[in-house]
């Protein structure tokens, strides 16, 4: 060749150039366009290619052109180009690329078969034949292509398969446009240009096969048969192998051997196409099935791929490649590295540092125009920052998209008929956390096929829609991004999640019965559960949902689920918008500063341990708070981050931050708190994130360095959540209702026979069980039911009320086993409702005839407090003798009153109990008797109080069961104590076995009464009054 | 002159050592695996971390964790002298070993290269490479691979989450 290689580059250059604006203008035709400008660009890149060609001496180059000019000059004088003359032109186009790159082509320039059916008008009859474009390997195939170029390529494939796939759906639908058809086909037709321009020649026939096929639907003159559909669905997956196969760098010469076959589905399919609208039922035909049985192998790994780039080569692979995109796009978006990103995200988190440094300096300065330039810094570097966190932002609609496919496929696998709506797909998060939900959501969505949509048969029977729906909705939700997959199958069922649970023993039987719903849901996310009555293909082997929650959590996300039987599922993610940047709470502990991710954080509670209430105490050595009535375990940073630290927790002010790990909540005692700022987190090298203390660091605006808290890591290191602490949820419960926590009393609301409310002390209940009725036994007329190893005795509340008491045979019973003095017994109620914790006022009720303390009178309703003992004592009057001779009891029980004293309002009571429920209800009692009461909320404080000079007591009644310091110990210290070992002391306590009195008495008790018999209580007090004053 | 050219040219014979000193011993690293040496950083205590690792210290914008050659060889805790760090990448993690004060780069045949003796106590000797002879002195080459190990050991995978 005569011309040198730069001479040569120019001309490629050049020609490519021609040829993409002969392309853009092939499309602007295509897609309406003015045809005469159009076709004179068009007539003029032909032509000038030509010419080039000549000067070049490629004869086969010139010759190609030619021959596109003379075809084209053919509508010199028409208005359009029918659109198998468009595809040739395309192709030849193409053709000349090939040529140009220095392929030898041969290309037949005959319309396509279709082409048969374009308007009598048409210039040019052509015959049947489909054209065909045979590219010859003269090279090693991609040995001198570019990586990048190949990378490029392949993720090109990845959109163009899922924009066919997408389309195809859309087709498949029945309710579909042209050009969806066009645009099926366009793809296809790109992928084959650049197949066969990066030498993939099978894909290339592939490509090529799936694009003869669809020609007549494409010319509208038949419609697509499900036949056809499928057979392009399965060459999709079968070029989707090849593309898989090609990125990881293998060969494998069996997808090949698959060829044929799909060629000849394809073809088959293609000729049977019914004519006009009517989708014809051909399925039954025996298709050629091939492509299922094949696994693929990766056998030897591919070529070695060179590094030296050939400049032109890959300039054309943008250019072939690109054609949709740049007809939709333009030059709007660009590919850039995520590596490039993510060095730019470093890049601008120094800059802000100095930003931040500039500024601190510009405040001592006293140079205006510093000061300003200063500002306009600060601005613009915010500016910069607020758009570069944008360029890491993705729709979630890319991974959406994918879905439709998903469904289409196992709908037809399982041969149900699901729709799949998706919405939100504009929603943006993070290209890394995009990737990371992916498999998740597969999983979501995978299960709802299987087990969540019934077949059509079932779901007619039960009134369904014979199509299920799955729905897929995205959107924002306080900072994060929610992700919300809903079915209207069956949903969950309780008892059978329950069984299998028992059965593999993730649940004790025991507890089985007083499992709230959502716990009960949370067990199909444990490992190794599967409630399919059958492992399918598509799901059930129980690994799933294990691998959605870690998933999920691995990116600081959470996933709820929460389902009606019958009605359907839904499944919430809730994720943080990225991972690189994300809210947190600075807090510092001794010298060091860190971090706690905002998602983890409740609430935080400040302490003033000075006060009476509300403050952190101490249980078994361990610290504790009680948050609205709760017990909130507390963890001291300190003493995670130091294990020798100690602290006592006597004075002054603490912070406490509420954290939620998982299922457990817990306080976080912590020195001081900062602020709460958007940190940048920068992973830990694996030896400090092996501490699981850790999960992160990041660089706060002053430059110095802050770790960021893992908080289910130290729920873990301080060995929280092994028994399952559930305060999460009653502290959730109860999170409306922001009262003292000192005022606060938790009940078990029930259902009975009657309208109204009734609930139980939950101090009281020590069980919540369910037994079948047919476990009921009778130990001679007592009905009884083995439990454990003990029998026990059963009470109906209704019968003890005087509701009536209805019996469903089929149902199993709910009963509260209480504890009574050493014995137990079950309390049978209709339903056990919920917890509540309220600090309404009780109305005690000083006759207990009927089993009941009192009434609730709560903000919306009134609600019935059940004297569970009073009920056990009226149906097992034995219980009371048997267990209760105490010798102090006799002389108050007395049935004759003791008269009151006669100046009760000069009579100070002091009261120490520390449940709300019975201080209040005692006081109440006590105060309507005329008493004047002062109250302690355990013996310690009673303690402090009579020790206060400011006050004088009578008489103490006491509970025994109290924290820090209990009854037995108030009343020795009372005894010792140098000024009241005279007074008269009265325990009430609901521990009221024989050890206990005697203990009691021993303590230094005058009289020892089993809680709470209002009555028995007054008689009591009044008798401890006269015999005090019979003493003096 | 080019250093990495030089380096190639004479890759096989002749290996470039940055060279630094700590509690008066000779040490030495590859120098290709060296990203930069810079001065004393303030260092960022992380709580329960072993004591070798002293922290994190703020690169402009990058977070390294800093480690004390000293306390892996078992050297005297003079740390008034550690006026230097070597920051180096250890399994894609930056980190910056503490060192006393930085030496030459020097170019040394393969020839004077020798396994550490045996004498030598295991739990140093498994940080160094070899010994390559000098005049008058002995320069031990790290093993940054080893102490990479040490760094990373096997992490129940459940445990690596983000938060």
């Amino acid at each position: 060749m005569t011309y040198s290689a730069e001479e040569m580059e120019e001309f490629k250059a050049e020609s490519l150039e021609l040829l993409e604006n002969a392309e853009k203008n092939l499309l602007s035709m295509d897609n309406g366009g003015d045809f005469r400008t159009a076709f004179d660009s068009l007539f003029r890149c032909f032509h000038n290619l030509k010419g080039a060609a000549g000067m070049m001496e490629l004869l086969k180059l010139q010759s190609h052109t030619h021959k596109l000019e003379e075809i084209l000059m053919g509508f010199k004088d028409g208005t359009e180009i029918p659109k198998p003359h468009i595809n040739l032109f395309l192709r030849g186009i193409d053709a000349s690329r090939a040529l140009i790159d220095g392929v030898d082509v041969d290309f037949d320039f005959n319309v396509s078969a279709a082409a048969a059916n374009v308007p009598a008008s048409d210039p040019i009859k052509s015959t049947n034949p489909p054209i065909k474009v045979q590219v010859e390997e003269q090279r090693p195939p991609k040995s001198e292509l570019p990586k990048e170029a190949i990378e490029e390529f392949l993720s090109e494939c990845d959109e163009i398969i899922e924009r066919i796939s997408n389309n195809l759906q859309i087709v498949e639908s029945g309710n579909y446009k042209k050009t969806s058809v066009d645009e099926i086909y366009r793809d296809i037709h790109s992928l084959k240009g650049s197949a066969y321009l990066f030498s993939y020649k099978k894909m290339g026939d592939l490509a090529h096969y799936m694009e003869s096929s669809l020609e007549k639907v494409r010319n509208g003159t038949h419609s697509p048969s499900k036949a056809l559909i499928n057979a392009m669905f399965r060459s999709l997956e079968l070029v989707e192998k090849y593309v898989a196969l090609t990125r990881s760098g293998a060969m494998n010469p069996t997808l090949d051997l698959l060829i044929p076959g799909i060629e000849k589905m394809l073809t088959w399919a293609s000729e049977d196409l019914p004519l006009f609208t009517q989708v014809a039922e051909i399925e039954k035909k025996e298709a050629p099935e091939v492509v299922e049985e094949v696994k693929i192998q990766v056998i030897q790994p591919e070529t070695h791929i060179d590094e030296t780039v050939s400049q032109p080569l890959l300039k054309e692979v943008q250019n072939t490649g690109n054609v949709k995109e740049k007809e939709s796009e333009g030059a709007s978006s660009i590919r850039v590295h995520v590596a490039l990103l993510d060095n730019l995200m470093t890049l601008m988190g120094e800059m802000v540092l100095v930003r931040n440094q500039v500024l601190q300096f510009s405040n001592k300065s006293e140079d205006l125009e510093f000061i300003s330039m200063s500002k306009r810094l600060n601005v613009v570097t915010s500016e910069i920052h607020g758009e570069m966190m944008k360029t890491r932002m993705q729709p979630i609609g890319n991974i959406l998209g994918k879905f439709n496919r998903v469904v289409r496929d196992l709908s037809q696998e399982l041969r149900k008929n699901i729709n799949l709506t998706l919405s939100g797909s504009e929603t943006e998060l993070d290209k890394s956390l995009l990737e990371t939900i992916k498999d998740p959501l597969t999983h979501i969505v995978r299960n709802s096929c299987d087990h969540g949509i019934e077949t059509p048969d079932l779901r007619r029977k039960n009134g369904k829609t014979e199509a299920g729906n799955i729905s897929i909705k995205a959107y924002h939700e306080g900072g994060q991004v929610i992700i919300e997959i809903q079915d209207d199958g069956k949903g969950l069922h309780r008892d059978v999640i329950l069984k299998k649970a028992i059965e593999k023993g993730l649940v004790a039987q025991a507890d089985a019965g007083q499992m709230t719903e959502k716990q009960v849901f949370n067990l199909i996310f444990e490992p190794g559960f599967s409630t399919a009555a059958q492992i399918t293909n598509v799901s059930g082997r129980g690994v799933g949902m294990d691998v959605v929650r870690t998933n999920i959590e691995r990116i600081g996300g959470t996933v709820e689920l929460s389902s009606v039987p019958g009605v359907g599922t839904t499944t919430k993610f809730k994720i943080p918008l990225t991972l690189a940047i994300i809210p947190a709470l600075i807090v510092n502990s001794g010298t060091g500063t860190y971090a706690i991710p905002q998602v983890r954080l409740d609430e935080l509670v400040r302490v003033e341990q000075s006060s009476v209430a509300n403050k952190i105490e101490i249980l078994h050595g361990a610290p504790v708070f009680r948050l609205r009535g709760n017990i909130l375990p507390l963890v001291d940073l300190n003493k995670i981050l130091n294990p020798e630290s100690t602290s006592d927790y006597r004075d002054g002010t603490l912070n406490i931050a509420v954290l939620n790990a998982e299922q457990i909540s817990f306080g976080l005692i912590i020195d001081r708190i900062q602020d709460t700022v958007d940190i940048v987190v920068k992973p830990l090298n694996r030896l400090i994130k092996s501490l699981q203390i850790y999960s992160g660091a990041t660089v706060l605006g002053d430059g110095s360095v802050a770790l960021i808290l893992d908080v289910p890591g130290i729920a873990k290191v301080a060995r929280l959540g092994s028994s399952g602490t559930r305060n999460h949820e009653n502290a959730q419960t109860n999170a409306d209702k922001p009262k003292t926590s000192a005022d606060m009393q938790d009940y078990l609301l029930v259902r009975l026979q009657s309208p109204t409310k009734h609930a139980f002390v939950l101090g009281f209940v020590h069980r919540l069980e369910e037994f079948k009725r047919s476990a009921v036994e009778y130990s001679g007329s007592v009905p009884v039911v083995r439990y454990r190893d003990v029998i026990l005795p059963l009470v109906s509340v209704n019968e003890q009320l005087g509701y009536k008491s209805v019996i469903d045979e089929s149902k199993t019973m709910s009963v509260i086993v209480v504890k009574k003095a050493e014995a137990m017994f079950g309390l049978i109620v209709d339903e056990i409702v919920d917890t509540l914790a309220t600090a309404a006022d009780l109305d005690a009720k000083v006759s207990t005839q009927n089993g009941i303390f009192g009434s609730l009178n709560t903000p919306t309703e009134l609600i019935v407090v059940v004297d569970p003992f009073d009920i056990i004592e009226k149906c097992y009057p034995e219980s009371v003798k048997n267990s209760n001779p105490a010798p102090v009891r006799s002389a108050a029980s007395s049935v004759a009153p003791v008269a009151p004293p006669k100046h009760p309002h000069l009579r100070n009571i002091l009261l120490a109990e520390d449940t709300a429920f019975f201080r209040k209800a005692v006081k109440t009692l006590l105060e309507k008797a005329g008493y004047k009461v002062m109250c302690a909320n355990d013996g310690k404080e009673a303690i402090d109080l009579l020790n206060d000079p400011k006050y004088t007591f009578d008489l103490i009644v006491s509970d025994i069961e109290m924290p820090r310091v209990n009854g037995f110990q108030l009343a020795e210290a009372v005894r010792k104590h140098p000024t009241h070992s005279a007074l008269p002391m009265l325990a009430v306590s609901s521990r009221a076995d024989t050890k206990s009195m005697e203990d009691g008495i021993k303590a230094g008790f005058d009289l020892y009464l089993e809680k709470l018999k209002p009555a028995i209580l007054l008689n009591a007090v009044s008798e401890l009054f006269e015999k005090g004053r019979r003493a003096a | 002159m080019n250093t990495a050219e030089m380096h190639q040219a004479n890759s096989k014979a002749v290996e470039q050592i940055t060279t630094f000193y700590i509690d008066g011993d000779l040490f030495g690293i590859d120098v290709l695996k060296i990203e930069e040496v810079t001065g004393k950083h303030k260092v960022f205590e992380v709580p329960r971390a072993p004591g070798f690792v002293r922290g994190l210290v703020n690169l402009r914008g990058q977070i390294a964790t800093a480690l004390g050659l000293r306390e892996l060889f078992m050297k005297s805790t003079n740390l008034e002298k550690e006026k230097m760090s070597v920051v180096c990448k250890l399994d894609g993690n930056l980190v910056a070993l503490v060192v006393d004060s930085i030496g030459d780069v020097v170019e040394i045949e393969r020839s004077f290269f020798e396994p550490p003796p045996d004498t030598i106590p295991g739990e140093i000797r498994r940080f160094i490479k070899g010994i390559y002879k000098m005049n008058g002195s002995f320069m031990s080459v790290i093993d940054l691979d080893s102490i990479g190990k040490e760094f990373a050991p096997s992490v129940d995978p459940a445990s690596g989450r983000i938060n």
